[in-house]
């Protein structure tokens, strides 16, 4: 897997897919058994380049009975940066996050929301080239998520490097530019978003049902027109079969009187393509590897 | 280097800066100038000025030189020093009872209300000289103290008025009674320890003691803060810009530099109650006799540098050990059977020391004295004791460094594997693993 300089990385796979061990080998808080992560092209661990990593952790965690400034302060510091600066900028992170009010309270007195964006803040307070974001999203509302989503943009807008898991595939779709799904600890598909796309191949199709949707069950189930489908009860998507022609199917819908809100043909979706690749053995092989 | 300051500064403050630390750390100064203050006046009949009526009943005027002996009688030592006694003499002439009962009637009242009154009323009668026999009525006669110097003091008269009846020369008797006062000094080797022995012990005693005292109370600290890391999750972000040896040694010296700091707000608030005893004797209204008595061992400059040395390496090295036990364990129930282990070490220093104080040149003591972990226990006492050679202080100074790093770089290399094995306790062999990996 190599993660090019410059835009948003998605790291993408199903719960225990070994995305949190990923990061932790980049991070060099796991030792690989075989193989080697390389950063920056240079043979020095993360340790040492800590100064240009910032870095998300899974598991939360800060100190509780710290002061927030002080705590951001603190983080600053192992990352090299001089007291004086590590305030101003921690200060101004607080404020950007829209938590600067609360720069001078205890962490324990914080919401596990707001603790959240003081983490985030303390991993990009020094600037890093490469910013590694573990699940960045999950436990915020939908404010505060976008807030964050705003700042990794504007990170890579600038020219930087982000690279963040998750398991929701939609931000993944809308935020990367690469990506790699990874399952059972093995690369399933990686590449740019588009590549992915082109590589999965097929025509797709996303419908979207008003009335009569019982009536389009046959056609949906013919194998020779329809290779596989994903149904979301009011809408569905789904991979044409080879050879067949969406206008065919389109007109025997309509023949047939379903209700149609949306015809579109599309590229596949990347939660398609996700559950294409991975969902077929990945429950399978959870229960073998609990056995 | 940079980074292990920014941990140790952050230790240091997130400890400094809880109200346990700022209680505990006032409260004991506190408790050392009470213990200097209080029985000094639970005694305090003796240290200030009473006022004493004379009765006398005798038929040689006895009062005279009694009150003599008692006004020249000073407090405390200084030329300054009040008189012990504001004394005045009643001729009893014939009516021995009603004098005494009059002066009876305004004895013991309390002192603001009643300035012109006795605490005290003496009777003197001929018997008093010819059989020793008098008495004393007063509002202090609980302080066994006050009493026995009281009646030190009339033998003495006694002793010269008799003696003078019998024509000796009252110069002579004077010289004669000068009491004797005799200094001790402990020689050890053919060499002078410049202590007195009753000193040399309770000097060995009390470094020991608070050496042990206070790595039972901080070192566990260390451990503490080592465990509570690991549950806070916060490492795995600090395992990302800071080494396992750095986190580790910023915590040992940061938590260690707060138990020192208390530790010098102590020791000094001692040095300050023991140098400004008479100030504080002042404010307390008492004598700095009296203050005097609280027994605080004063040190030679250079054994008071060997032993802060020592006290502060000792205090490290265990704060070391303790990180190293805190790093295999994920509770503070798991770390108690590790943590008996470390306090098996400290005993044995602690106890070491009295069999040291016997024969502090001997095998044991020069052993005992290259083991990091009992050094500090044992080598403050040799060096107060016997002339300990500089090759061999610098050689045990040494290896206690070196101990400290080792053992920090032991709790690095289990704490890196550690960190991240939650919930489950290694086993021994595991652990040799982590350390070799």
């Amino acid at each position: 897997m190599e993660i090019a300089a410059g835009g948003i990385f998605g790291l993408l796979g199903p719960n225990g897919a070994g995305k949190t061990t990923t990061i932790r080998l980049i991070m060099g808080i796991l030792e690989p058994d075989l193989g080697k992560v390389v950063l920056f092209g240079s043979g020095h661990g993360s340790r040492r380049l800590s100064q240009r990593i910032g870095y998300l952790p899974e598991e939360r965690g800060l100190y509780k009975k710290m002061k927030v400034l002080d705590h951001l302060i603190f983080l600053g510091e192992t990352k090299g940066i001089g007291r004086a600066d590590a305030r101003r900028r921690a200060q101004a992170w607080l404020d950007r996050l829209g938590v600067g009010d609360w720069a001078l309270k205890k962490v324990e007195d914080l919401s596990k929301g707001m603790q959240q964006k003081v983490q985030f803040a303390g991993a990009l307070l020094h600037e890093p080239e490469l910013v590694i974001l573990d699940e960045p999203f999950s436990g915020l509302d939908p404010v505060n998520a976008q807030v964050m989503k705003d700042i990794v943009v504007a990170i890579a807008a600038e020219g930087r490097t982000v690279l963040f898991s998750t398991h929701v595939m939609e931000q993944a779709e809308r935020m990367c530019d690469r990506i790699a799904i990874i399952a059972r600890g093995e690369t399933v598909v990686s590449g740019t978003l588009a590549q992915v796309k082109a590589d999965f191949g097929g025509r797709h199709v996303a419908l979207g049902f008003t009335h009569d949707k019982a009536r389009a069950e046959r056609i949906l189930a013919d194998r020779a027109l329809v290779a596989r489908i994903d149904d979301y009860g009011a809408s569905a998507e789904l991979q044409m079969a080879d050879g067949a022609d969406p206008g065919q199917l389109l007109a025997s819908l309509v023949g047939e009187g379903v209700g149609l809100r949306r015809f579109e043909v599309v590229e596949p979706s990347l939660h398609a393509i996700f559950i294409a690749r991975v969902g077929a053995d990945a429950a399978t092989a959870h229960a073998g590897e609990a056995a | 280097m940079k980074k292990i300051l920014a941990v140790i500064r952050r230790e240091f403050v997130a400890r400094v800066r809880t109200r346990a630390f700022v209680i505990s750390t006032i409260l004991l100064p506190v408790f050392i100038v009470l213990m200097a203050v209080l029985p000094g006046l639970m005694m305090s009949g003796a240290d200030h000025t009473s006022r004493v009526a004379i009765v006398d009943g005798s038929s040689m005027d006895l009062g005279r030189p009694v009150s003599q002996a008692m006004q020249a009688e000073k407090l405390g030592d200084g030329p300054a020093a009040g008189a012990s006694y504001r004394v005045q003499v009643f001729r009893a002439g014939g009516d021995l009872t009603s004098v005494r009962d009059g002066l009876i009637a305004k004895t013991g009242f309390s002192k603001d209300r009643h300035g012109d009154r006795w605490d005290g009323v003496l009777v003197l009668t001929d018997a008093t000289l010819t059989s020793g026999k008098l008495a004393y009525y007063g509002s202090n006669v609980g302080s066994l103290q006050s009493m026995s110097k009281l009646q030190r003091l009339v033998s003495n008269v006694l002793a010269g008025v008799r003696l003078g009846k019998s024509g000796v020369d009252p110069a002579l008797v004077r010289r004669a009674m000068t009491a004797a006062d005799m200094s001790t000094t402990k020689v050890s080797d053919g060499k002078l320890t410049g202590q007195s022995g009753e000193d040399s012990f309770l000097i060995a005693y009390f470094m020991g003691f608070i050496l042990y005292i206070s790595i039972l109370l901080y070192g566990q600290q260390t451990m503490t803060s080592v465990i509570e890391e690991k549950t806070s999750r916060i490492m795995e972000v600090l395992t990302s810009s800071l080494t396992p040896f750095q986190m580790l040694l910023g915590k040992v010296l940061g938590v260690g530099s707060a138990g020192l700091t208390q530790m010098a707000i102590w020791g000094g608030s001692v040095f300050l109650v023991s140098s400004q005893r008479a100030q504080l004797a002042g404010l307390f209204g008492m004598s700095a006799d009296a203050v005097g008595k609280f027994p605080i061992p004063t040190m030679a400059p250079g054994l008071l540098a060997v032993f802060l040395i020592y006290f502060a390496l000792g205090f490290l090295l265990y704060g070391a050990l303790y990180a190293a036990i805190g790093a295999m364990c994920n509770t503070i129930q798991e770390t108690q059977q590790y943590a008996s282990f470390v306090t098996i070490f400290i005993l044995v220093g602690f106890f070491a020391v009295f069999s040291l104080i016997k024969d502090p040149a001997g095998s044991l003591g020069v052993t005992m004295s290259y083991i990091p972990f009992f050094a500090p226990f044992t080598m403050p006492v040799r060096w107060s004791l016997t002339s300990v050679p500089p090759l061999q202080l610098a050689a045990s100074l040494g290896l206690m460094v070196v101990a400290l790093l080792a053992c920090v770089w032991l709790a690095a290399r289990i704490y890196r594997t550690g960190i991240l094995m939650y919930g489950k306790k290694p086993s021994w062999r595991e652990l040799l693993r982590w350390i070799r990996a």
